[in-house]
């Protein structure tokens, strides 16, 4: 794992993309493995702050992209699973095609030749 | 209908809100719990592992709060808990509380009872179908038809008059024309005699209005003429009082002793005109029958339903026009004007056929207007003083609030709290203000005769609930925003700092006190000032001269039934009854009359044409009285000139009559009238004049007293009469003695309207006296809620500068100086109050000017006393907390910073 200090926080908005994201490709999660998955699938680049993760959850719940499940995890503790609602996936598509549309906007911005060159 | 899901979802959250937010908090210990298992298993010293879960997470209340936004409602969620914070701060203090919800519930309290009662006389429709169609057409007559053989004593040769007929030739504007009068009956009972209010109405009466009968049926056009059955229709209230609501139709019941047989029952409710028991009919033209039992004539009123598709306004035109007409037409006589032509002068000025709403309402509009704008104005006064009151408020938590501020509250959130407070106490002054509402209102109708109210008894009702509901909103709303806005405007640091809050904020609020305080004023300035100009009015009705001197006299009223006695026993046995008053020991004079004073509901006027060729009367009609000898002494009723009655008098061919002075100056101006004559109608006999009488108001006391001439009593003998007694006995033995010499002559005789003769008059000025109480009472209050505030504002300014004035008092200044200081910003507020609300109301006094009597709109004394008494009311709330301000121990000031 990386330390604390060279880890970036997650870009405004698309926090609601990588957690129906992960949702979707890993089924049911509670919420600290969807904290951890984010980060291990990140290789640790983003910090899932809890402080963003909870609110996150319960709007996408009330949003309806997500359902909520209280189930048990392994070691019998009471957790509540989080499923992507096909809303959601919905939700996810159009997010990945804009998120798309924007970071090619972004990269062909940068990768720009200089006026007049 | 994603976003209806997540509304219900929200709302499913708002429902189980605490259960889950068990479950957000459970979910992220879970989370924590599990990070410090992970921290752990990377090494990390247990201790640390909890401590650094719990930093990651941050301020776990936090996030929860942040997680529970989510769920929406948040600003409900925060009002609600604003209200728990709010009532928690109001029940802390209950004496600002209970001031401000005691104000507000007064204010809204009697503004909704007010607004009920002028909402139940002007504006709710009458209750009759479609009654926005009904109008009632100005000067309208109805034609007599004197009968076969009888010859009406009319001027000169019968005119083509503009009457009913005119209307109903007119069905493309008029659906439906009709006429009623209202009078009194005695219904005989097995138990005793019973006095009934009748209507005498046409065959049209009832389909004009749109009513059905709920049995039988209702008038036709036969119905009436002479020679027709006699037919009654009945109310349903007298057909419970009086028949426990058996079958009734087809019975008979003696009226008047004359027997009519029921032929129909009206629904529930249906009482028009007045308070009507029953209906009889109206003939077309009508004759002496239809008004037989009445006083031989009754006021009749004309209604019209216009025709379907027909405005009331193209209705009034085209009616406007036939007037023209027919005042064209008319034959002039070179330097005479023709009676119809001050009938037409009416209608120009009252519109040919206005709604029968507003002809119903008349007089009373401006009345219930004034006084509903005195409400308003009390409702002002008191949303200013609780202004006021929180305005000082939200000055002393200025620290409070600085406190908030420091810890993060926004403006924003500090205004809601404010704001929750004042709608808190708002909401809870208008509830109390609302139940209050129907006793104050049983108290407003109490003092509100029936000449003031309307046709349908006031009540609260859900329009009456909305009124109230928005004067609530609006004044919590309206008073609580500024003072929120204001106390918060310069929430920082140094108001913590600042202690006791003087300084440049203190002085802002003190400015905005001021200038409510001096908008206080000046409402009640106005106020006063309108109580003052009815209080005026009433003092100047109460002084006038009446014509007839009220002490000491008694008054009982009959009418003698149809057939139960011929006109030579009608005057026998009246002459009977006033000698067995006359020889009661206690009872100086009594007489007969037809017409009390002020009680004009009846009688005819009747053109006279005097011996004196010198004079043209512009208005010829002379209202015509009856009297018996020593009616005028009993009645008090000066002699001017001349003789009264006497005896010799009701001998036949005697012709004689006694005058009022307002006849006499308006035919003989400037001439002894005594033993001059006059004739009148068709007569051809003079009649001589023996005696000049005081003028004696007829219609209400501010009403300039009407030609009158009166005839001796056995001249005709009259159906209807009254008695007078006037004598050194108490009141009640005098009334009974009335009643005692009345059975005495006849047991069977039904008698009604026994009374004091102050009574009478007490009865002619009712109205005036409830407006005239409603609007002092109204000063009163409002008097009282000013001075409150300026006691307030005052005893604020005090505390708030005690340390300002120990400092002063410690560097030698004097208390005279003391009070100069702190009543010196007060008097200026005064003046300035005062003299707005003096402008302000001599400028909108006009209101009143169809209200007041024998005073201008601008009368002087009341200017001048009602400001006095407001700035004398003023210096005293000033005073009594500023002597406190004077007793300050500099030292203990000093030590207590």
């Amino acid at each position: 794992m990386n330390t604390p200090t060279s880890r970036t926080e997650i870009p405004p908005g698309t926090l609601d993309m990588l957690i129906l994201k992960t949702l979707a490709r890993d089924g049911e999660l509670h919420g600290f493995e969807i904290a951890q998955a984010i980060e291990r699938t990140s290789v640790g680049v983003f910090l899932v702050e809890e402080g963003s993760l909870y609110p996150a959850l319960q709007r996408m719940l009330v949003k309806g992209w997500l359902s909520g499940e209280w189930g048990r995890t392994s070691d019998n503790r009471r957790a509540r699973y989080y499923r992507a609602t096909a809303a959601g996936k919905r939700q996810l598509e159009q997010e990945i095609r804009e998120y798309e549309r924007a970071a090619n906007a972004i990269s062909r911005v940068l990768r720009a030749a200089p006026a007049g060159a | 209908m994603n976003r209806i899901a997540t509304l219900l979802r929200r709302v499913w959250l708002l429902v189980r809100r605490d259960a889950a937010s068990r479950e957000l908090e459970e979910e992220m210990r879970l989370h924590r719990e599990l990070r410090a298992e992970s921290l752990r298993d990377a090494g990390v010293d247990a201790r640390e592992a909890n401590a650094a879960a719990a930093r990651r997470f941050g301020n776990a209340t936090t996030t929860t709060e942040r997680a529970r936004d989510e769920w929406g409602f948040a600003s409900m969620n925060d009002l609600l808990q604003d209200l728990r914070y709010a009532t928690r701060r109001l029940v802390q203090r209950p004496g600002f509380t209970l001031s401000v919800v005691g104000i507000l519930a007064l204010g809204i309290g009697a503004t909704t009872a007010m607004f009920s009662a002028v909402d139940a006389a002007m504006l709710k429709p009458l209750p009759f179908e479609r009654a926005s169609e009904l109008v009632a057409p100005v000067g309208i007559n109805i034609p007599f038809d004197p009968g076969p053989g009888q010859k009406w004593r009319g001027d000169g040769p019968a005119l083509a008059t503009f009457d009913i007929k005119n209307l109903q030739a007119m069905p493309e504007t008029f659906a439906s024309v009709a006429a009623y009068a209202a009078g009194g009956l005695n219904l005989a009972d097995e138990e005793q005699p019973l006095r009934v209010s009748a209507g005498v109405v046409t065959a049209d009466f009832f389909k004009t209005l749109g009513v059905s009968p709920l049995k039988g049926r209702t008038f036709r056009p036969e119905d009436g003429v002479p020679g027709a059955p006699s037919v009654v229709v009945i109310s349903w209230g007298l057909w419970q009082r009086q028949f426990g609501g058996a079958d009734v139709v087809g019975k008979s019941i003696p009226l008047s002793a004359r027997k009519y047989e029921i032929v129909g029952v009206m629904p529930r409710g249906f009482s028009f005109p007045k308070e009507s028991d029953l209906w009889i009919p109206m003939s077309i033209p009508t004759t002496f029958e239809t008004f037989a039992s009445f006083r031989g004539w009754l006021p009749a009123t004309v209604i019209a339903r216009v025709a379907p598709g027909v405005s009331t306004a193209a209705a009034d035109a085209r009616l406007f026009a036939k007037w023209e007409q027919y005042i064209a037409s008319l034959p002039r006589e070179p330097g005479k004007r023709h009676s119809m032509e001050a009938t037409f002068d009416d209608v120009r000025t009252r519109g040919a056929a206005p709604a029968l709403q507003a002809t119903l309402i008349g007089d009373r509009k401006r009345g219930l207007l004034v006084l509903l704008g005195a409400t308003g104005l009390l409702l002002l006064i008191a949303s200013v003083n609780v202004t006021s009151l929180l305005l000082s408020h939200g000055a002393s938590r200025r620290r409070e609030l600085a406190v908030r501020a420091v810890l993060g509250a926004t403006r924003g959130r500090v205004v809601r709290q404010l704001l929750s407070e004042s709608v808190l106490l708002s909401a809870t002054g208008a509830i109390i203000g609302i139940a209050l509402a129907p006793l104050l209102l049983r108290i407003l109708t109490a003092l509100m005769p029936p000449a003031l109210a309307g046709l349908a008894p006031p009540h609260i009702d859900v329009r009456v609930l909305a009124f109230a509901t928005v004067l609530g909103v609006l004044t919590g709303l309206a008073f609580g925003l500024w003072p929120a806005f204001g106390a918060t405007r310069d929430v920082s640091a140094t108001a913590i700092k600042a202690g006791g809050g003087h300084g440049a904020t203190a002085a802002g609020t003190r400015r905005a006190q001021h200038f409510l305080v001096a908008a206080e004023i000046a409402l009640t300035t106005m106020l006063l000032v309108g109580a003052g100009l009815m209080l005026r009015s009433f003092d100047q009705l109460a002084r006038t001269d009446s014509g007839f001197d009220a002490r000491q006299t008694a008054t009982l009223e009959f009418s003698f039934s149809r057939g139960s006695a011929t006109p030579a026993e009608r005057g026998t046995r009246l002459e009977a009854i006033v000698d067995r008053l006359n020889d009661v020991a206690g009872i100086s004079a009594a007489g007969v009359t037809t017409d009390l004073p002020l009680r004009a509901d009846g009688g005819i006027a009747i053109s006279v044409k005097s011996d004196n060729p010198a004079v043209t009367v512009k208005d010829p009609f002379v209202r015509m009285l009856a009297a018996s000898e020593d009616y005028f002494t009993a009645m008090g009723i000066a002699l001017k000139r001349g003789r009264f009655f006497t005896r010799a008098d009701n001998a036949p061919g005697a012709n004689v009559a006694i005058i009022n002075e307002a006849m006499a100056h308006a035919f003989w101006p400037g001439l002894n009238p005594v033993d001059r004559t006059f004739t009148w109608g068709g007569d051809s006999l003079p009649i001589r004049i023996v005696g000049v009488v005081a003028s004696v108001r007829e219609s209400g006391l501010e009403h300039e007293a009407p030609t009158q001439m009166f005839f001796p009593i056995r001249a005709n003998n009259p159906m209807n009469v009254a008695i007078v007694a006037r004598g050194t006995l108490s009141p009640s033995a005098l009334l009974a003695q009335l009643t005692t010499a009345v059975g005495a002559v006849d047991p069977s005789q039904a008698v009604h309207n026994v009374r004091m003769m102050r009574d009478v008059i007490g009865a002619s000025v009712a109205s005036r006296r409830a407006n005239t109480t409603l609007i002092v009472l109204f000063g009163a209050l409002g008097l009282v809620v000013s001075v409150l505030g300026v006691y307030a504002v005052t005893s604020y300014a005090v505390a708030q500068r005690a340390r300002e004035l120990g400092i002063r008092a410690a560097l030698g200044a004097t208390r005279r100086d003391l009070l100069r200081h702190i009543g010196g910003n007060m008097t200026w507020v005064t003046i300035v109050g005062v003299a707005a609300g003096a402008g302000l109301a001599w400028s909108l006094s006009k209101v009143m000017s169809g209200l007041l009597y024998g005073v201008t709109t601008h009368d002087a004394a009341t200017f001048i006393a009602a400001p006095f008494a407001l700035v004398l009311a003023v210096v005293v709330a000033t005073l009594v907390p500023a002597r406190r301000a004077t007793r300050v121990n500099p030292v203990e000031v000093m030590r207590a910073e």
